[in-house]
Parts: C-alpha cells; sequence; structure tokens
C-alpha cells in the first residue's frame, strides 16, 4: 500500500498482528485447556497444560447433552430457517430494489426497522400466537420464527448486493422475452451465490447459537437444540467447571468446522453486502 | 468460484437429505399422533401426565421414580421436564402463553400462589394431607383450603464446616451476634477463614440472609401488612437493626472479593475447606458433596441479635411445593400420581432415599444417611419446634433482587445502614401491590 | 392504494417494459404489476407480520394494561404504565444511562480496533488471512456462551494469569465492582465485535483506490495525512454501516449481559433490554414491562436514524 520498505520493518509489524491475533486466541485456549483438566487440577492451575488429558469430561458431557439428538435438532432448524429465509428475503429485496414505489420504500424501512425492535417485548405474544395455531413444540413453529425474526437482516444484505448489479443484463433478458419471473431464477439468482453463502454462514451462526427462541418454543423433551441444552446442563453442572466446559466446546465445535469451511466466503461476503449498501 | 460452487453443492445435497429426514421424522409424529387419538382409545386409556419442575438436583431421581410408576401403571406415562429455576418462570409463562400448560408444576406459595390462583386445584380432601408437616402446608393455605402439595422441607441459615469449628474449639454453636464474632476470631486463629460470603449471588443475599432476619420478626404477618399501608418501615424495626451489624462481621472476617463471588466458587470454596461459614440451606448439599465427599457440614441458626433465646428459632422452613393445574384433563390422574409417591411403600421409599431431601411428611422417615448431615441437622431443628416459616414469596415479587442490590451496594462500602434501610423502603413502596 | 398503482405505472422502467409487450392489455398488465409484488414480497411480508408485527401491536396494547403474564385478563390502564416508568421508576433510568454509556465506549472501542486491525491487515502481511481469520472467530460463539465462557476467565483464569505473572490487571476484583464489571463487559463485546467490523473495514478500504494514494504520497503526504484525508473521508459510507451494526447490537445486548454480570454489582450493569426482561418476568409486571420496551423501540429507532443521517451527510462520492 504504501511502496516498498526495509524487510525487518515488515516482520515488526507481522509479529505485532501475531501477538494481537494470540491474545484474541487466548479465551479459547483457556476454555479448551480447562476442559481437559480434573476438577482439582483445573482449580489450582487454570492456566497451564492440562498433566493429564481427561477425555473422560467429553465422553460425560456427550452422554448428558444427548449430542446426537441435540445435533440433528439444531440441525434441522438450521437448514430449514436458512433455506426458507435465502428464498423469501432474495424475492423480496429483488422487487424492493428494482421497483421503488412509495409503498415498497415504506415496506423497506417497516422492515429495518425490526432490526431494531428488543425481542423481548414480542415474545410472549408471539409465543401465545403460536399456541394458537398449534405451532408449539415444532420444529415448524421454530423456522417460522427464525424467518420472521431473520428476514429483516438478510434482505437488508440481499438488498444492498442487488443494487450493485448494473440493470442492463436484466433489460436485455427483458428483450429476450423473459417473464420477469424468469429473469429473477434465472438472471439474479445465480448471481446472487456470493451473498447467499454468506448469508447462509452468518444466519446459521445466529440460529445455531440462538437460545431465547427454542427455549420458549421447543419446550419438550427431545425437541432440545445444542444451546437449550448447553445451557440446562452448564447450569446443572456450574459447579463442576471440568465437565461444563466440556460441555461448551461440544458446542462449539460445529459451527467452528462450518465457519472454517466457508470462511473466505463469509468474511468476502460481510464485507461485500456492508460496503456496497 | 470453484470451490464456492463445490461448497454450494454440497449444501444443497444436505439439504435434500434432512429435508428427507426431517419428513420422515413428521409423519412418523404425525402417525404415532394419530394412533394414540384413535385406535388404541379404545383399546386402553393412554394419558401423559406433564411434570415440570425447577428442582434440577432431583432430575435424575424423578426418573427413576417415574419408570417405577409406569410399571404399576399401565396406560399412564409421565413426561418430566426439569429446567433451572432462573428459566422456569419465564418458560412456565410461555407455556401458559402457548396453551401448554403443565398438569403438575412448582408454586413458591403466599404472592406466588395468588398469581397463579386461575390454575390451582384445591387438593384439601387428598389422603396424604393430614399427614404432611404444617409448616410446609402454610404457604399454600387459602382460606382454610390447601392448594399445594409440599414435596420437601429446606431450612437455611448458616452452613458450617463441624471440622473446622472442632479444631478451632468451638464446642457451643454462636447464638449472639457477639459469639458470631467471638467463634470468627477463634476460627482465624486457627488460620481458617470464618465466612465464605458469595454476595454476587442476588439470591444469598435478598432470600436466604435477608429472609433469616424477616422471620424473626414477632407477628410477621403484621409488618408486612404495616409495611404495605407505611405503618411500619425497615429503620423503624429492632430485628432489622441487626442486619448491618451481621453484615459487618462476616465481611470482616469473610473472603476477599465478595462481590466478585458467586454462588459455585462459594460452593467450590466451602467445600474445599476454604471457609468455615456460610449463608445457605440444605440445599447445598449434593453439591459440596460432589466437591468433597467427605465434607461434615452442619447448619445452624443465624444469629440476628445479641438476645440468645431470640436467636434459637432462626431456622426457617421453606418446602418445594407441587401443584396440579385445575385446568389439566388428567388431574385425578396427576393427584393419584402425588397420593401414590407419598402414601405407597415404593413412593415412599423413593421419597425418602432417592431425592435426598428432607421429607415434608410425618410418616416418611429420612435416614441421615441418605439426606446429609445438613438435612439431618434441620430435620432436628423441625422435630424440636425451633423452626420459622420462610417469609421471601409473600413479599412482593422481583423484591429481593432489590433488596440483594441493596445490600451490595452496603457491603460495597457505598450506603450506610440507614440508606441500606431507606433503599429497602423505597423497594418495597415501589414493588408493593 | 391507488396512489400505488400509479407509481407503478411511472416508473421508468416498467414503462419502457411496457411498450415492448404491445399485444397486451394495461388491465392485464397492472394485474401482473400486483402478482409480482404479491409473488416476490408476499412472503415475507407474511413472516414478517406473523412474527414480528403482530405480537408489536399487541405488545401495545398490553403495555396500556396491567397485565401479570399469568391471569386472564388483563386490566386497561390507559398511559399510568408510561408514568409510572418516568415519574416512580429511577432504576428505568439508570439503566437507560448505563446502556447508554456502555454503548458510546462499546462501539467508538470497537469501531476504533475493528479499523485499526483491519488497516493492519489490509498491508500485505504473509499470515494475513490467517489473522483475519483469528480475529473474527470470536463471533462463532453465541451471546450466552460467551459470556459464561468469560465468566470462568474472569473468576477463574485471571486469578490464575495473576498468580503467576503478578500483573495487578488481573488480580482486580474482576466483575465484583462497578469499574471491573462495566469495563469486563466491554472488553467481552469488543473481543467480538471488533473481528465483525474489521472485516467490513478491509472491504471498505479496498475500495480506496490505490492510484490516489500513490498520488498523494508523490505530493509528499505523511501516513497520518493520507488517513485522514483520503482513506477516513473515502469510506464514510462502512463507517455508516458499522456504526448501525454496532449501535443496534449494543444497545439491545441482552445475553452476554444476562450471562456475564447479571446486571450486577448492585444493578449498576443492568442493561435496558435486562431491565425490561426482570420487569416482564422477574417482577411478573408484563404491561410495565413492555410499556419499557416500547419506549425503548422509539429511543433506539430514534438514536439509529440520528446516527445514519449524520454519518450519510459525510460521505463524499467516489
Amino acid at each position: 500500500m504504501f511502496g516498498r520498505s526495509y524487510s525487518f520493518k515488515w516482520f515488526g509489524i507481522e509479529l505485532l498482528a501475531f501477538l494481537l491475533a494470540l491474545v484474541f486466541l487466548s479465551p479459547f485456549y483457556f476454555v479448551i485447556v480447562n476442559s481437559f483438566k480434573s476438577f482439582a487440577e483445573l482449580l489450582t492451575d487454570t492456566a497451564g497444560l492440562p498433566g493429564v488429558l481427561h477425555a473422560e469430561n467429553y465422553v460425560n458431557a456427550w452422554k448428558a447433552l444427548n449430542y446426537p439428538q441435540a445435533f440433528k435438532n439444531t440441525l434441522i432448524i438450521t437448514i430449514f430457517s436458512n433455506l426458507g429465509l435465502i428464498i423469501i428475503s432474495s424475492m423480496a429485496a429483488y422487487r424492493l430494489v428494482r421497483n421503488k414505489s412509495r409503498m415498497n420504500r415504506i415496506l423497506f424501512s417497516m422492515f429495518m426497522l425490526a432490526m431494531v425492535i428488543p425481542f423481548q417485548s414480542i415474545m410472549i405474544p408471539m409465543v401465545k400466537m403460536f399456541g394458537w395455531v398449534n405451532l408449539m413444540n415444532t420444529f415448524t413453529g421454530v423456522v417460522i420464527a427464525y424467518m420472521g425474526m431473520g428476514v429483516s437482516f438478510t434482505l437488508f444484505l440481499y438488498s444492498s448486493f442487488i443494487i450493485a448489479i448494473p440493470k442492463e443484463i436484466e433489460e436485455s433478458a427483458v428483450v429476450d422475452g423473459c417473464t420477469p419471473y424468469g429473469t429473477f431464477f434465472r438472471i439474479i439468482v445465480p448471481l446472487l451465490k456470493p451473498m447467499t453463502v454468506t448469508v447462509l454462514v452468518l444466519n446459521s451462526l445466529w440460529i445455531w447459537n440462538d437460545f431465547l427462541l427454542p427455549m420458549l418454543v421447543l419446550q419438550k423433551p427431545g425437541l432440545q437444540t445444542i444451546q437449550t441444552a448447553t445451557s440446562s446442563l452448564f447450569g446443572q453442572y456450574m459447579t463442576q467447571w471440568d465437565l461444563a466446559l466440556a460441555v461448551l466446546v461440544m458446542g462449539m465445535i460445529p459451527v467452528m468446522i462450518l465457519f472454517f469451511m466457508a470462511q473466505r466466503h463469509v468474511i468476502q461476503g460481510i464485507a461485500d453486502g456492508a460496503v456496497k449498501g | 468460484m470453484k470451490r464456492s460452487f463445490i461448497i454450494s453443492c454440497v449444501l444443497v445435497l444436505m439439504c435434500y437429505l434432512l429435508a428427507a429426514c426431517g419428513a420422515n421424522s413428521n409423519s412418523g409424529a404425525n402417525t404415532g399422533a394419530d394412533a394414540a387419538g384413535n385406535g388404541e382409545s379404545n383399546a386402553q386409556k393412554e394419558v401423559t401426565i406433564k411434570l415440570f419442575q425447577q428442582k434440577v438436583e432431583i432430575a435424575e431421581q424423578l426418573k427413576v421414580v417415574k419408570a417405577e410408576y409406569e410399571k404399576t401403571h399401565p396406560g399412564v406415562k409421565i413426561e418430566i421436564e426439569s429446567v433451572l429455576s432462573s428459566q422456569y418462570g419465564t418458560k412456565l409463562k410461555a407455556k401458559l402463553a402457548a396453551n401448554e400448560m403443565p398438569d403438575i408444576f412448582n408454586n413458591g406459595g403466599y404472592s406466588d400462589m395468588d398469581v397463579w390462583a386461575d390454575h390451582l386445584e384445591d387438593l384439601t380432601d387428598q389422603p396424604w394431607v393430614s399427614d404432611a408437616v404444617d409448616s410446609a402446608k402454610a404457604p399454600m393455605m387459602k382460606d382454610g383450603k390447601l392448594y399445594g402439595f409440599p414435596l420437601s422441607l429446606e431450612g437455611s441459615g448458616l452452613v458450617y464446616n463441624k471440622e473446622m469449628f472442632a479444631k478451632a474449639g468451638i464446642t457451643e454453636l454462636p447464638k449472639t451476634l457477639s459469639e458470631l464474632e467471638e467463634a470468627s476470631t477463634k476460627l482465624k486463629a486457627q488460620g481458617f477463614t470464618p465466612f465464605v460470603n458469595d454476595y454476587a449471588s442476588v439470591w444469598d443475599l435478598g432470600i436466604t440472609i435477608f429472609d433469616s432476619f424477616m422471620a424473626k420478626v414477632p407477628d410477621t404477618d403484621k409488618f408486612i401488612a404495616d409495611l404495605n399501608s407505611g405503618a411500619a418501615t425497615f429503620a423503624g424495626n429492632d430485628v432489622f437493626k441487626g442486619l448491618p451489624k451481621y453484615l459487618d462481621i462476616a465481611m470482616k472476617y469473610g473472603n476477599a472479593n465478595p462481590l466478585t463471588t458467586d454462588y459455585n466458587t462459594s460452593m467450590t470454596m466451602f467445600a474445599t475447606g476454604q471457609g468455615a461459614m456460610i449463608p445457605a440451606g440444605n440445599w447445598i448439599q449434593p453439591l459440596i458433596d460432589k466437591i468433597n465427599p467427605n465434607i461434615q457440614a452442619g447448619l445452624m441458626p443465624m444469629p440476628v441479635s445479641d438476645d440468645a433465646d431470640f436467636n434459637k428459632n432462626a431456622v426457617f422452613t421453606s418446602p418445594t411445593i407441587w401443584v396440579v393445574n385445575k385446568n389439566s384433563p388428567v388431574k385425578e390422574q396427576a393427584k393419584e400420581f402425588l397420593n401414590w409417591l407419598v402414601t405407597s411403600d415404593i413412593g415412599k421409599q423413593n421419597v425418602a432415599k432417592e431425592f435426598k431431601l428432607v421429607p415434608a411428611f410425618k410418616s416418611i422417615k429420612a435416614d441421615p444417611a441418605d439426606v446429609g448431615s445438613i438435612g439431618d441437622d434441620l430435620t432436628k431443628f423441625s422435630e424440636e419446634g425451633n423452626s420459622l416459616p420462610m417469609q421471601a414469596s409473600k413479599m412482593p415479587e422481583g423484591l429481593y433482587t432489590e433488596i440483594a442490590q441493596s445490600m451490595q451496594k452496603y457491603v460495597a462500602g457505598k450506603s450506610t445502614p440507614d440508606q441500606m434501610l431507606a433503599e429497602f423502603q423505597a423497594s418495597w413502596n415501589k414493588l408493593k401491590k | 392504494m391507488d396512489n400505488n398503482r400509479a407509481s407503478i405505472n411511472m416508473h421508468p422502467v416498467l414503462e419502457r417494459s411496457s411498450k415492448l409487450e404491445r399485444g397486451s392489455t394495461v388491465k392485464r398488465w397492472i394485474s401482473s404489476q400486483w402478482m409480482q409484488q404479491a409473488f416476490f414480497i408476499g412472503p415475507a411480508i407474511l413472516f414478517y407480520s406473523i412474527v414480528i408485527a403482530i405480537p408489536f401491536f399487541f405488545g401495545i396494547y398490553y403495555s396500556m394494561t396491567s397485565w401479570d403474564g399469568v391471569s386472564g385478563n388483563a386490566v386497561w390502564v390507559g398511559l399510568n404504565n408510561f408514568s409510572t416508568i418516568f415519574l416512580k421508576d429511577p432504576e428505568f433510568g439508570q439503566s437507560f444511562w448505563f446502556t447508554t454509556r456502555f454503548t458510546l465506549t462499546a462501539v467508538i472501542l470497537n469501531n476504533v480496533i475493528g479499523f485499526a486491525l483491519a488497516y493492519l491487515l489490509s498491508l500485505p502481511l504473509k499470515s494475513r488471512s490467517a489473522i483475519r481469520t483469528i480475529f473474527f472467530l470470536p463471533n462463532v460463539l453465541g451471546g450466552l456462551v460467551l459470556g459464561f465462557i468469560w465468566q470462568f476467565i474472569l473468576v477463574q483464569g485471571f486469578p490464575g494469569i495473576g498468580k503467576l505473572t503478578n500483573l495487578s490487571f488481573f488480580n482486580l476484583p474482576w466483575l465484583g465492582t462497578e469499574a471491573t464489571a462495566y469495563w469486563a463487559l466491554i472488553i467481552v463485546s469488543v473481543w467480538q465485535g471488533a473481528g465483525y467490523l474489521m472485516v467490513i473495514y478491509i472491504a471498505g478500504l479496498a475500495n480506496v483506490p490505490k492510484d490516489l494514494i500513490e498520488a498523494s504520497v508523490i505530493d509528499g503526504a505523511g501516513k497520518w495525512q493520507i488517513l485522514k484525508n483520503i482513506i477516513i473521508p473515502l469510506i464514510m459510507p462502512t463507517v455508516t454501516v458499522c456504526l448501525f451494526i454496532s449501535i443496534s447490537w449494543t444497545f439491545k445486548m441482552f445475553d452476554l449481559n444476562y450471562s456475564l454480570t447479571s446486571g450486577g454489582p448492585y444493578g449498576s450493569t443492568e442493561s435496558v433490554a435486562m431491565n425490561i426482561y426482570n420487569e416482564a418476568f422477574g417482577n411478573n409486571r408484563y404491561g410495565l414491562g413492555t410499556a419499557k420496551a416500547l419506549i425503548f423501540f422509539v429511543a433506539v429507532t430514534f438514536i439509529t436514524l440520528i446516527q445514519v443521517k449524520l454519518t450519510k451527510s459525510r460521505e463524499v462520492e467516489m
């Protein structure tokens, strides 16, 4: 950026960045290292490496969390919510961006407004409505709730992306005899792919980690998500940090894997969405 | 681009696979429900009792009871859901809003009973009523009727480490604030930290400590009524003058950083011998046993003044109460289950052996080996008649949090005793109905 | 509705395309516009209404009742709840004041650090993509877990380091005093938020034309001058977005607050969202709680609007 300089200086900057990164990583170090210690060792020597690896913490956590079940539940919810969100938000964003009637401007600000509504103020009426239409304790209910809660942010990301797509592409499609629907699905949707990956990962991070909504809606044993299972176990094992930390790490791992798989796109995508907005 | 394409493909594929799985499990659930609704209803009536409770300590043990009951009562299923007490209230309200009320659930008694009054079944005619301990029934009595089932008794005060007390040569438990200070000096001389103060926990300040004082006010009900009408104040009450004094002693002889010490840390500290006394109750037994199975803990009344006679009663009992949902279609079966739990031999044995709680029924005798040394002490106080009923749930809802915050402010040195009591008063006036 | 129809017809692109389709009648064209509107936006509006809009209006109704969240009937009290909040509830004011202070500090630190990291990682470092990933990594944790983890670090880990290093920073009574609890929340929020904002800033920086910077280097401008006079004005749109995101996050903070400090000590770190939650579910005053939520909603909307207006006015066209 600023031309060349001697390598010693670059090494210094690199080292600085590296040290900063270590500081950012240190909380993970604490959690992971201590999740392998016995309880007594964890209390007396919190900062050091474990003397003996206590993998049984993980065996116990696996059982207590009912991990396969919770994992499956969370995965189903995350995937269907994501699919729904991607479909409804990209369609709405396209129309709202390309058709700026007064009504659509109002609709757009209405969607944006939802981003500042505190969830606590709508949760009880929402649960009440879900009760009327038998959506409590169903994955459908949770998915619907995530679609409603996530549509604003997703639409925001998509619309900032669509603005940057040159209109000429669509116009030529129309000339070729494409219907508006055909234009969207055949021309626009493929172009949205980078943003879709971003949306997918960001919404997955959010839905995977969300706690309050599944706690309220999924109240039957067997419907627990990783987060609700983690939080209730964490509460029970609060005094047993060794187990509690293993529980936390196990809740964290799937999202980390997803993140590492897609990290290039996430970082690219957030950036694209935000800047072109 | 190539990689993103592959990732997208994989994700789409996963979606399809899972969509298939999801659809399968859904249809499975549906057919199950249909079968229960139609086919089997003639053959045998399958009912499910939903039990929603906030004592996570007995979650595992309840599963044993459930299996036992389902075995002897074909056609009855029990569905247990145990949640942390911090989430319990919100979840119960969500269940209510969604029309998914459980058949049996917890209730705190007194003002909590009033809140949920529309949903509570009258249990006065149940066979176990005469067997239940009176002080455990009190919170759920209204107009001569009983609305709750007391599962267990709980008592609180100061839990102390018997070994440490013995080593420090304390033979007589301190009965006054001065004796408490004296005992603390002796403990300190032995190199022990006398007090574990977990003042990060609003529960222990606002309920365990505050209630020890509230319960000692002569004619508490009148005092509460007077607080509501404005005829009485905290500052004008003799018992509450002891509260800042107690806090002073506990702080002077307590652990460092009490305001960063939360409930969990304090349990660890007490169990590992980093403190000799802790304001708590018999509910901590399973926790400290897990950390240190050899611990010898006892319970004593929390001294609130310098009058020894006045302090002998300080242990108060607060039962764990289950209530039956009045509007439940299976309320008869729910009542039968509760009845079985405390009148049948198997049920009784489970309550006494498995729960590790002090039973609230005269005919169920708990073995000290099961309920632990703290519970054993509690039983003795209760049998000698030296127990007072809890007051926390007679107070305005949410009061304990604000009370605890005022106490935190005092121990942090940010307010004087008078200011603290004035803040109690302001909170009471704000939250009273 | 008629207004809207007119405005749709006047849209230039549509006019052009309507000329192309000569065979169809005007009426059919309009109906197809409605079809498009319904098809593209309909589903989004449907879900939005069920989950956000209708419950929100319910909330407005409850805010004018004294409902406790349990009993069957909610008693209408008009605007009483609002007068109670403004006249008799100093804690709500305090939590508002805390949240404002917190938001201010957290937003500034998040953005400054986020920008600094982005600036650092825009330099051609060898390991930069790995380091970017590390800075973003805290975002894979949910607010609740985040709080639990940091509670462990502050209560167990810091004293552990303190013993080893004797640094007084680690021996502070973390979470035990007003100041340490406040800064603990800030540290955690920056730990998580800075990496997210960094990513957005990196993209912003990438869009700054390189020739502009090279030209000013030739003109003899110092690094600081380039940053101040060229880079920052050019990335103002990014700043707008980052501020919007970080303000609405920190203002609505609940999970982290709930799991890390629970508002302690003595209520000094109680955020507005937590105050609302406690009022509605702890004190069983749901009506009052929703009234607070409504006031809060208006305040947050107002603040973000002002922020967007302010920063937008400083944006420069490239």
